[in-house]
């Protein structure tokens, strides 16, 4: 699906505009010995016209700081404390009614299973035209349209033929097709797309992030790209947050996490990544250990115990994410990598 | 490394019959292999590699005659081990052992990490019931877990921990030969990473041959001595790492690579992915003729009509497409 | 070879727990399942010692004092042959645990060796399994259990009367125990069917689990695989289905007796007392008040305690 390329506008990182922003935040889990940190004071923010990579692995907490935004946690999980500004507002104490209107409106999803987000007895057409109806008042017809329109948007061929069909008749990649086309349903000003192409194949994830870019450059919105694999992400993020245990340990532009990864766990990442380049024989580095259960941090850093370069004060206090660049684009929640700083 | 087979497939095919309607009314075949030939060299790590539903986890399960193979031969120590009944297969099973994807449910939930190692062992009569303790000790120090886990439970323990539990288990038959069937896609990163690299040190240890089924092609290209393309139940190309990544012949290996992201975000960015048009048609109703003709960018009207032969277009590189071969001679 | 080493201090601390003893950890925190638990072994307890215990032998008339109002001396007061209510309601639990017990071991050993054999195997066993539960399910419980006790009772009491006569054999004097094996038989006969499918329904979902394959892969044999992977995981619904079982067999067995098809007076039965008590519940209410309310007490303990079993050994969530 070659789109004409518009040129994108300049994203806002640089003068500070924020559409998202995250101040704080803790979420906690209710577990069989009383309530256990999953999200630990997270402070995130995306710009106007940014494109943000949230990269993690399984149980940092990525997903779930993206859902308690919208509320949309689970039982037993709950945000505890800290706020989560979207447009200037504070989403954490609007009302009901007020942030049904960002959901699915101002603010577009995109899951990691297009089969399970999908209501399998409704017709592809009523899923697009739903939201349509409910937060921009169309009619059905005018919604019917709209949706059409929508499944040509995202390259589905025969776009207003599949109108009628169910999920089940789509492929997986058609079908997250679909689901993206519901997140943009609205226009969002906001898409957070939660590891979208964890179930696809090679080749359709690929056509996926092409068709995110695409339709990001043209519609101008900011994107939320929550996902493990830093490769996949590589093109197509302005900059990127590293999640470790439920905090962000690393905040850096795209190109200086890539050459010049400051925290010892994004380097543990980046070097975990099979290289074209490696011999065969050789070991891929690894990170020892697994990371920490809820319930079970750490006191002092929360990679301290898998840390190779670990200090005696590691273990006692925890880092907080400062400036590694003039400027500040770059930050880092590491106590050597700080001190390595200050030293040079 | 000595080129000897340690297993040779031939025109092997597998047929799933299935039911489909509401009410089973209509019988269907999923052409899940169909006329598959390859070896597999003592000592190697041959890896199979594809999009989901292209036969790659099916191979590995049907040469294991975990699946009754439809046809075709699996020639293993002289035998064509797919027409062997479980009793007569019993002693090649010990030899011939499998890790699975999902570590999550490959293990008995009611059996001690101690029990699961030693079942195999006393099954076999591997070790006498007085050495079973240190034998088991043994085994998951080989795989970097220390001795006090043969008490635990599988649900006590880490996906990555599951994992090397499961391989432990398979190392306790002392194999020659283990299937390893995405046996790394679902764990994390930086776990995966540990993985790897107790697979190859197992394999000098103990000179293991593996065949790696898995979609990720960046660690297919780190471990693997041959790779093996598949697409839709046939194979595609097969050739060592090297020549498949460096000088890929087949048009589809060739969208599989550039469908690859680099962690490079200047490279990622100005790349020009050649990206394929559509998706994989259904395993019931294969395309005729070459079976990616659907989505060939330099299809021919012979593609349609005519299955590729399976040829060797290069020494030690083999092809299954009409425009490579064409100009090939005989 | 170097291996990496696991740094995991999650695992070092604790000991090992298993599933039964994490599912007996939830057990206790539900105080409902608590509450089912207690009155089943008082209610067990009062089976096997309570005939030693009762101040009053079940069958003692004392027709001096007859419909007797609750006292100290008679806590359930007597009936109108001025049997202690109390020492009946007393004995008549020993016959309800005793019916519920053999026939809900009986359906068990017949449901779960015909579900394991139709779930492992499939095929033509299956469906033969499967047509045999349904035809039991489709008649009438009630129906069923009547027909058997109404056409075999009279004629095989008859005979081994006849034969008593004849032979002088003291192995025919005794009639009730036809009573116990008609109601054993017809009982169990009925009761099959659910472990059938439930356990038919595990062996089919567990049989796909990838642990199975991976058994298989080892070469394991069918017998150890059924026997070490099937049945154990199959185990915690099963166990579940016959607490549950086990109350609906007591209140089957009251039912059949309150029809008169079930254990025969003079034999106490909650279900034949309740009968005797409704004659007269307009005058003497402990009558019908004291094994009715035993009953459902005794039947809302076992569904409690299924319930907690259900929610301690199927946690949502778990892996």
């Amino acid at each position: 699906m070659m789109m004409a390329n518009t040129i994108r506008p300049e994203p806002s990182t640089k003068t500070g505009e924020r559409l998202l922003d995250v101040k704080g935040l803790t979420i906690e889990i209710e577990t069989r010995n009383g309530p256990a940190t999953i999200v630990d004071g997270i402070d995130l923010h995306v710009g106007k016209g940014e494109t943000l990579g949230i990269v993690g692995e399984s149980g940092c907490g990525k997903s779930l700081t993206m859902l308690s935004m919208m509320r949309l946690l689970p039982n037993k999980i709950r945000v505890t404390k800290g706020e989560a500004n979207f447009a200037g507002r504070d989403l954490q104490t609007m009302s009901n009614s007020e942030l049904r209107k960002v959901r699915g409106g101002d603010v577009g999803f995109i899951f990691q299973d297009p089969m399970t987000s999908l209501n399998p007895v409704m017709r592809i057409g009523q899923q697009l035209a739903e939201p349509l109806i409910y937060h921009r008042g169309m009619s059905k017809a005018q919604a019917r349209k709209r949706a059409g329109e929508l499944l040509r948007l995202v390259g589905i061929p025969g776009a207003e033929e599949r109108l009628d069909a169910y999920p089940h008749e789509l492929s997986g990649g058609m079908r997250q097709r679909v689901m993206i086309a519901i997140g943009l349903a609205c226009n969002p000003q906001l898409l957070i797309a939660d590891e979208p192409t964890t179930a696809l194949d090679v080749t359709i994830q690929a056509q996926i992030v092409d068709l995110v870019k695409d339709l990001r450059d043209k519609l101008g919105m900011s994107v939320v790209w929550i996902t493990h694999d830093l490769a996949l992400i590589a093109g197509l993020v302005d900059r990127i947050n590293v999640l470790y245990a439920g905090t962000v340990v690393e905040d850096a532009p795209v190109d200086a996490l890539f050459a010049n990864p400051s925290h010892p766990y994004t380097q543990g990442l980046l070097a975990s990544i099979p290289k074209l380049s490696d011999e065969r024989s050789i070991r891929l580095s690894s990170i020892g250990g697994t990371p920490p259960e809820p319930g079970r941090r750490p006191k002092g850093c929360p990679f301290a115990p898998r840390c190779p370069l670990v200090e005696s004060i590691c273990h006692d206090s925890v880092p907080s994410l400062e400036g590694l660049s003039q400027n500040g684009s770059h930050r880092v929640a590491c106590f050597v990598a700080q001190r390595k700083l200050e030293a040079a | 490394m000595a080129a000897q087979p340690l297993m040779r497939i031939e025109n092997l095919v597998k047929h799933f019959h299935v039911r489909l309607g509401a009410f089973g009314e209509r019988a269907a075949t999923v052409h899940a292999l169909d006329d598959v030939n390859f070896d597999i060299l003592e000592g190697e790590t041959l890896s199979l590699v594809g999009e989901s539903g292209c036969g790659k986890s099916t191979t590995g399960f049907t040469l294991l005659n975990l699946h009754r193979a439809t046809e075709g031969k699996v020639i293993y120590q002289g035998r064509n081990i797919v027409e062997l009944d479980e009793k007569a297969m019993r002693p090649y099973r010990r030899q011939l052992q499998i890790v699975f994807q999902d570590p999550y449910s490959t293990l008995n939930p009611r059996m001690t990490i101690g029990e699961a190692v030693g079942e195999p062992i006393l099954f076999h009569k591997l070790a006498t019931k007085a050495e079973l303790k240190d034998r088991i000790a043994a085994l998951l120090a080989d795989v970097g877990l220390p001795p006090r886990f043969a008490s635990r439970y599988p649900h006590e323990l880490s996906g990555g921990q599951r994992q090397r539990v499961a391989i432990a288990r398979a190392l306790a038959c002392q194999p020659k030969f283990i299937v390893c069937d995405e046996a790394i896609s679902a764990l994390d990163v930086s776990v995966q990473a540990q993985i790897i690299n107790l697979l190859l040190d197992l394999q000098q240890k103990y000179g293991l041959t593996y065949l790696f089924i898995a979609h990720d092609l960046a660690v297919v290209r780190h471990i693997s001595d041959r790779v093996g393309v598949m697409y839709l139940g046939r194979l595609a190309e097969l050739a060592t790492r090297e020549e498949l990544f460096e000088h890929p012949l087949h048009p589809y290996t060739k969208a599989l690579l550039s469908a690859v992201p680099e962690a490079d975000p200047a490279h990622e960015r100005s790349r020009k992915r050649q990206i394929l048009q559509g998706d994989v048609p259904s395993p019931l109703s294969p395309p005729p003729g070459c079976r990616f003709h659907t989505r060939c960018p330099i299809a021919m009207d012979i593609c349609d009509k005519v299955v590729p032969e399976w040829r060797e277009a290069r020494p030690g590189h083999r092809v299954a497409c009409h425009a490579v071969t064409e100009g090939l001679p005989g | 070879m170097s291996v990496v080493p696991m740094t995991d201090t999650a695992v070092e601390i604790e000991p090992p727990v298993s599933l039964w003893r994490d599912a007996w950890h939830r057990l206790r925190r539900n105080k409902l399942a608590v509450f089912g638990l207690a009155v089943v072994v008082i209610l067990a307890f009062t089976a096997v010692f309570g005939p030693y215990l009762t101040p009053y032998d079940f069958l003692s008339q004392d027709l001096n004092s007859r419909n007797l109002a609750p006292s100290l001396s008679h806590l359930f007061g007597t009936d109108d042959l001025g049997r202690d209510v109390f020492s009946r309601v007393v004995y008549g639990t020993r016959t309800a645990f005793l019916v519920a017990i053999v026939v809900t071991f009986i359906a068990v050993v017949i449901g779960v060796t015909l579900g394991a054999l139709a779930g492992f195997f499939g095929g033509w066993l299956d469906r033969i399994v499967m047509w045999l539960t349904d035809m039991t399910m489709s008649i009438p419980n009630l129906l069923l259990v009547v027909v058997i006790n109404a056409s075999l009772k009279s004629p095989i009491t008859s005979w081994m009367e006849s034969r008593y006569l004849a032979t002088l054999n003291p192995l025919y004097r005794e009639t009730i125990w036809v009573d116990f094996l008609l109601v054993f038989g017809s009982m169990a006969l009925i009761s099959w069917p659910p472990y059938a499918r439930l356990v038919r329904a595990q062996v089919l979902s567990i049989r796909s689990r990838p642990y199975i394959t991976a058994a298989q892969a080892l070469g394991l044999t069918n017998r150890i695989i059924l026997m070490r992977y099937v049945v154990p995981n199959a185990l915690g619904p099963l166990i579940v289905a016959v607490s549950a079982g086990l109350g609906t067999a007591m209140v089957l067995e009251s039912a059949f007796s309150f029809l008169g098809v079930g254990v025969n007076p003079p034999t106490p039965s909650w279900g034949n007392m309740i009968s005797d008590g409704l004659r007269v519940w307009q005058h003497y209410p402990h009558l019908l008040a004291a094994p009715a309310a035993v009953l459902g007490l005794a039947s809302v303990a076992f569904s409690f305690l299924g319930d907690g079993l259900n929610d301690a050994l199927n946690p949502r969530g778990a892996k």
